[in-house]
């Protein structure tokens, strides 16, 4: 109830104010000091997410945002991001009716045969709400007010806030990147949309797709049919069998490179949320707020640079391919060469690593995450920190499927990799 | 009698219907008596029977939407769950979504009481009666389900809620965001806060700290004051004995 969002600029404005005071006041520190700069890092993200913490909402998406889309970002970051999935403001129940009447043009009551005005489940910058009509369970998404609205002003403050890690660089490009993104993910219309591209053209029985209901939707609600499973966590509590997280595993990684490959689109946010453990060993895959379209050339080029770096095909051969990607920046040989061994490639290897054999087992690479971080770590204390304009498509995918990597990791599973060499030989 | 109750009523909603529309159309001057009645399909001294004044048709059209949102919260089976503030705030909003589809009426009616001056806002006060009964009847229950604690100038509080709503429809009639969304917000925050003044027990903390200045402090210097009030009309009386002798 009292979780009010501050929406006026000013209060935003002050909240942020207050962090980048701070942070001036812990930089000035460290060059005082001289001190170690691992913590300072730890330090300045505690302050950046103690303040988005107090502007809640959008702001929680955007530190999501943020780190994903800001190489140059140290990991003390991410860690702090995955502790905000759950500070979503409240909608109450005066609220709920008044949003479902403006939106759908009826009263709750009226537009199902049931409505339950407790949430089920928060969701992006909204929350879930169960109901029925015509026998039919729905999963019913509201979104708070005037979240467009303050995603345009907490993205500035964002932008203003950020150019002190960019070192003096360009990021416009990457904080447009992210406001589009965001404005994409407040769309309830697109995301209906890509939910039902999925539904019809995933092909895949194990995978259940929620029905989305056009009549009962609009930008800013959105009702689908219900579906029954549990939340990954509550599914590990539950101690499944090794065999149940196996053909989970499987399932996932599987349907990322099917739709990859197949649909040329991807469900590009590894948020364990949007996974629910059903009956039957059968795998919900909800909130479609996040969907990238990949274009054929790209996925062609993306296709043969992998396969390549499973090969081992020499350096300067792979670094030509990461330049078509734009992934590198035109530069000497030489240091391109070393810009390529000294970030690209530690990650590159981290890649492909599950890929090389025909099968990955994480639960003997228990540390396969621990390593990502400490690489990424590694790759940020070199001072390239490049934020040239890498190439989105290329991001995303391995973004999500590192989170995947990761997610699996979490279940201890096992996974084969047939079935995903053959989509990438059949390219 | 019922029947021609309820068709007595019928008609009344019908007029003010064609009246806002007129009103609407070319405004609250312009608009007479006599056109609405037309519209409405109805005689003329059926008109002045419902209405004697263009005026008194502008506080039935207020207390009409308090009876229709009234009705509408009746309708919310649930609504015995929802939390004071839930409930207040869904009367709120339920008033202005009666209001949306005149909202250039309602506009012409604020104009008039707060630039004009050609309405009295203390007539619109009058219109409250069930808004302020509502309010009330909430407030009870949330004090007997020991949601909140009674708060000090208990039965001034509903009327502090039409201050308020008064105020909200003020700020309404300005917003110009897409569909509202400010007013939504700002409603939303505002009674957060008076939700958590509420529920912080902050007004009987302040008016225990009243009380005892009170008590302590003016009690004394107004027994001094009528003590004194005593001795002056005393003074008074002698005054008077020396001028008229």
């Amino acid at each position: 109830m009292d979780n009010a969002l501050p929406t006026s600029k000013l209060s935003r404005g002050t909240v942020v104010g207050k962090a980048l005071l701070k942070i001036g006041a812990k930089k000035t520190k460290r060059f005082l000091s001289n001190g170690n700069k691992t913590k300072n890092h730890e330090e300045i993200a505690d302050i950046i997410f103690d303040a988005l913490g107090e502007l809640k909402g959008v702001s929680v998406k955007i530190a999501q945002q943020v780190a994903l889309g800001m190489p140059f970002l140290p990991p003390a970051y991410l860690e702090k991001i995955s502790k905000s999935f759950n500070a979503i403001p409240t909608i109450n129940k005066a609220l709920v009716r008044k949003i479902i009447k403006s939106e759908l043009h009826a009263y709750p009551q009226d537009a199902f045969d049931s409505f339950e005005m407790e949430a089920f489940a928060a969701a992006s910058l909204g929350q879930v709400h169960k109901a029925t009509k015509d026998g039919n369970a729905l999963a019913v998404k509201v979104q708070y007010p005037g979240i467009k609205k303050s995603i345009e002003s907490d993205m500035s403050l964002i932008h203003f806030g950020m150019k002190r890690f960019a070192k003096g660089q360009n990021i416009d490009h990457i904080i447009g990147e992210i406001e589009e993104r965001l404005y994409e993910e407040v769309d309830y219309i697109l995301e209906a949309k890509n939910c039902t591209f999925f539904r019809e053209n995933m092909n895949n029985s194990n995978i259940i797709i929620p029905k989305v209901y056009p009549a009962l939707s609009s930008e800013k609600v959105l009702t689908t049919s219900f579906l029954e499973g549990l939340d990954f966590e509550t599914y590990l509590l539950a101690n499944p069998s090794q065999k149940s997280r196996d053909a989970y595993a499987q399932l996932i990684f599987d349907s990322f490179f099917h739709a990859l490959y197949k649909l040329k689109s991807i469900h590009a946010d590894p948020n364990p949320g949007n996974f629910l453990f059903m009956q039957g060993g059968k795998l919900g895959l909800i909130d479609f707020g996040c969907v990238k379209k990949v274009e054929d050339d790209f996925l062609k080029q993306y296709n043969q640079l992998h396969l390549n770096l499973l090969e081992n095909e020499d350096d300067m051969s792979i670094i030509t391919q990461y330049l078509t990607l734009g992934m590198i920046e035109e530069q000497s040989e030489k240091e391109m060469l070393q810009f390529y061994r000294e970030v690209i490639k530690p990650l590159d290897t981290l890649y492909k690593e599950p890929l090389i054999d025909d099968s990955y087992d994480f639960k003997v690479h228990k540390d396969f995450s621990k390593r990502g971080f400490e690489m990424v770590f590694e790759v940020q204390q070199k001072q390239f920190h490049s934020v040239h304009k890498l190439n989105e498509q290329f991001l995303f995918i391995n973004r999500t499927l590192l989170g995947y990597y990761a997610l699996f990791e979490k279940m201890g599973a096992r996974i084969e990799t047939g079935y995903v060499k053959e989509l990438m030989k059949g390219m | 009698m019922k029947i021609s109750q309820s068709a007595k009523e019928k008609t009344k909603i019908k007029i003010l219907q064609s009246a806002v529309d007129l009103i609407i159309e070319k405004g609250f001057d312009n608009a007479s008596l006599r056109e609405m009645a037309k519209n409405a399909g109805v005689s003329n001294p059926t008109i002045y029977n419902y209405f004697p004044s263009k005026e008194k048709l502008l506080y039935a059209y207020i207390e009409q939407k308090h009876k229709e949102a009234v009705t509408t919260l009746q309708e919310i089976e649930d609504f015995h769950t929802y939390t004071l503030r839930e409930q207040v705030q869904t009367l709120i909003e339920t008033e202005l979504e009666l209001y949306l589809e005149d909202r250039e009426f309602i506009i012409q009616i604020a104009d008039m009481v707060f630039h004009s001056s050609g309405l009295k806002i203390g007539k619109l006060y009058e219109t409250n009666a069930l808004f302020v009964e509502t309010v009330e009847e909430m407030l009870n229950i949330a004090i007997e389900a020991e949601e909140i604690n009674p708060p000090p100038f208990k039965e001034h509080m509903p009327t502090l809620f039409w201050d308020y709503y008064i105020m909200v429809v003020a700020y309404w009639i300005k917003d110009d965001s897409e569909m509202f969304e400010n007013t939504t917000q700002f409603i939303d925050h505002s009674l957060g806060l008076a939700d958590a003044v509420l529920h912080s027990d902050i007004l009987n903390k302040a008016s225990d700290l009243g009380m005892f200045f009170f008590k302590t402090h003016m009690l004394n210097s107004l027994q001094n004051f009528a003590s004194k009030k005593d001795s002056f009309s005393k003074m008074k009386r002698k005054l008077g004995e020396v001028l008229h002798g």
